[in-house]
């Protein structure tokens, strides 16, 4: 049965495995220019760092959004392709009354495909990650935001792949037509990928919480907001590669600032800015005399008075996730299997 | 002797429509059955079930002493052509000689090596391409190089041209003669199992109108015309199977467990299809019963 399973996906396999060598060939020579233009442009930098790093990050390069864009797709790619038409093609040719009155069973030959394609998708899948995350390696590097390329790295995108392609067969066995049963994948990959994305990742680890002055914030002024009265606001993020939840000003109570409470801050403490300055001619304020002054001053009593939280995931959690997230689609990847065997074996027709 | 498919009280439910309903036959072992029946009467289903691709909603089938498709063993002893013989389009004939080796212990392989030969087909061509009959021959191959001791065919020849039709009748018999085997061959044409089958099955929304031996069938019913008269004052042993009458003249196909020697009739013989055809209506309009006559002078 295994000789057989590898007759009816050879070419497509062949074709894939062809398309990817030709990536990681690709890949592996501008890697090396690329690992060139890193030392000489950031590692042995001397001055003007700064300039020199956003030479090397701001390289417009083809490949490196084509890579980007495989990355993002392969996994939903394997599902439709390979999944969705593992069963409901049999059905679909009629081939079905074929396969299953040849003299092995239905569990024997759905276990068989399924493992045999289970293998071949993780194959490439992860020669795909490792060539993506190897390329990508020095730009990772410089800027730092690990979690913010987390779904196209490192070993997430094989459980993506084998539960988009565990989910393909699925759907396949239960719509029994290719076509519907690759959108019905689709829909599904999404709507699971986003929300264990948004709601689950997230409430894996209970996030760490950091306490930012208001001094250190990255971004700290008065804002108003269509001519309403101005509030006290700042913004500020974890630490170096950490991925930052949220971000709350609170009182030295430890209140979270609602934000009447920011506007009460400024009308008591500085009313001069909170009222907004004066539009004149092409959308320049004026400034009222005296607001620099006010300014500096509310500022440092707000600083005194209000500081921020910052709650996020510190950056060394960074393969406890990977490790935990590819673990939750290897299961859904197998309980998706389950259910196409249930409906291909037990449930019969 | 185990019956080579048998089915007690055998419903099948898609949604809330039956698709075979309460059917219960034994088809024997060691014969050429046909199964014939209109269209929608449950053959495709019957058969499906008697292969394991279907499992029954109710009642029980048998297939040679094992429920069907019950392991590798029962798969292997039976033999399906599915109808407009499936085939993957994208593989070669040689591609499927070689997968009916890998998934059958029992595959004959010189024997289908040597039928693909006769047959003229190429083995390096996509099955895809291939005529219809062509098609149908390779399927029939490959259902009889697993060596099965029940070969089940569903309506193999109804999309072919009557060439390819011959062609595949001849080859079919061939195998009757040279192999020990049981077939089951459904269609919806009698004309076409007239020639192969020596055992009759007639099933008709779902339930069995009659089986039987052909020629036993043949050699009981018999057409008698007559004087006109009422089906039902037919001496015992005599059954009208269906009768018809003109204004002085009765027509009726009797089944009769000995000759009928009332001079009263004129007896003629019945070919296959007329009894095929008086099952069939039979089943679904009852007995035509003789008009009373009007008499409103």
């Amino acid at each position: 049965m295994t000789r057989f399973a590898w007759l009816l996906t050879r070419t497509q396999t062949v074709v894939v495995a062809a398309a990817l060598a030709g990536l990681a060939v690709a890949a592996a020579i501008t890697g090396v220019q690329l690992a060139h233009l890193y030392t000489s442009l950031v590692a042995h930098c001397t001055t003007g760092c700064d300039l020199s790093t956003a030479e090397f990050t701001s390289r417009d390069s083809f490949f490196a959004h084509l890579l980007d864009v495989v990355a993002q797709v392969a996994p939903a790619l394997l599902g439709l392709f390979w999944g969705a038409p593992l069963v409901a093609r049999e059905y679909e040719t009629g081939t079905y009354r074929l396969a299953w009155t040849q003299s092995v069973s239905r569990c024997r030959w759905l276990l068989t495909r399924l493992a045999f394609g289970g293998l071949v998708t993780v194959a490439v899948a992860s020669v795909l990650t490792l060539t993506v995350t190897w390329w990508y390696r020095a730009f990772d590097h410089v800027d730092a935001n690990q979690y913010g390329v987390f779904d196209r790295r490192s070993v997430v995108p094989i459980g993506y792949a084998l539960f988009a392609f565990a989910l393909g067969a699925l759907a396949g066995a239960v719509v029994r037509r290719t076509v519907p049963a690759m959108a019905l994948t689709l829909a599904v990959f999404i709507l699971v990928r986003v929300g264990l994305s948004l709601w689950v990742r997230p409430h894996l680890f209970s996030p760490r919480h950091e306490f930012v002055p208001l001094t250190s914030a990255g971004q700290f002024g008065f804002e108003s907001r269509n001519g309403a009265a101005a509030a006290i606001t700042a913004k500020a993020g974890g630490p170096m590669n950490a991925w930052t939840l949220s971000d709350h000003m609170v009182t030295a109570n430890g209140h979270v600032a609602t934000f009447a409470d920011r506007v009460a801050f400024v009308q008591q403490h500085c009313p001069i800015l909170s009222v907004p300055p004066k539009v004149i001619g092409r959308g320049v304020a004026q400034a009222p005399p005296g607001l620099d002054a006010a300014s500096r001053s509310c500022s440092a009593l707000a600083s005194r008075t209000f500081h921020i939280v910052v709650a996020y995931q510190p950056a060394s959690r960074y393969w406890a996730f990977q490790s935990i997230e590819t673990v939750i689609y290897a299961v859904l990847a197998l309980l998706a299997a389950g259910a196409c065997y249930w409906w291909v074996v037990r449930r019969g027709d | 002797m185990t019956a080579a498919v048998e089915a007690i009280g055998v419903g099948k439910r898609y949604g809330r429509r039956w698709a075979l309903s309460d059917c219960t036959l034994s088809l024997p072992a060691g014969r050429v059955i046909g199964l014939v029946g209109p269209n929608g009467a449950g053959k495709t289903t019957l058969l499906h079930l008697a292969v394991g691709l279907l499992s029954p909603t109710v009642g029980e089938v048998r297939v040679l002493g094992h429920r069907p498709g019950d392991g590798p063993e029962a798969l292997a002893a039976v033999g399906f052509l599915a109808q407009d013989s499936p085939a993957y389009a994208r593989l070669t004939v040689g591609q499927h000689l070689q997968m009916g080796e890998w998934l059958n212990p029992r595959w004959d392989g010189d024997w289908a090596a040597d039928r693909v030969r006769q047959l003229g087909l190429d083995l390096r061509q996509r099955a895809g391409t291939l005529s219809g009959g062509q098609r149908a021959q390779l399927a029939l191959t490959l259902a009889v190089a697993k060596r099965p001791e029940l070969l089940l065919l569903d309506e193999p020849v109804a999309s072919l041209d009557p060439l390819a039709r011959r062609e595949f009748l001849q080859t079919l018999m061939e195998i009757v003669a040279t192999q020990d085997v049981t077939i089951v061959l459904s269609s919806h044409l009698i004309a076409d199992l007239e020639r192969v089958c020596d055992y009759m099955v007639v099933l008709v929304s779902g339930r069995v109108a009659v089986a039987g031996v052909v020629d036993e069938l043949l050699a009981s019913h018999h057409r008698i015309t007559g004087a006109r008269r009422d089906p039902t004052s037919l001496p015992s042993g005599q059954v009208a199977i269906e009768a018809s009458h003109v204004e002085r003249q009765s027509t009726m196909l009797v089944r009769s467990d000995g000759p009928i020697i009332d001079p009263h009739w004129v007896v003629s013989a019945v070919t296959l299809d007329d009894v095929v055809l008086a099952y069939m209506r039979h089943a679904r309009d009852g007995v035509a019963e003789a008009p009373t006559l009007a008499v409103a002078q």
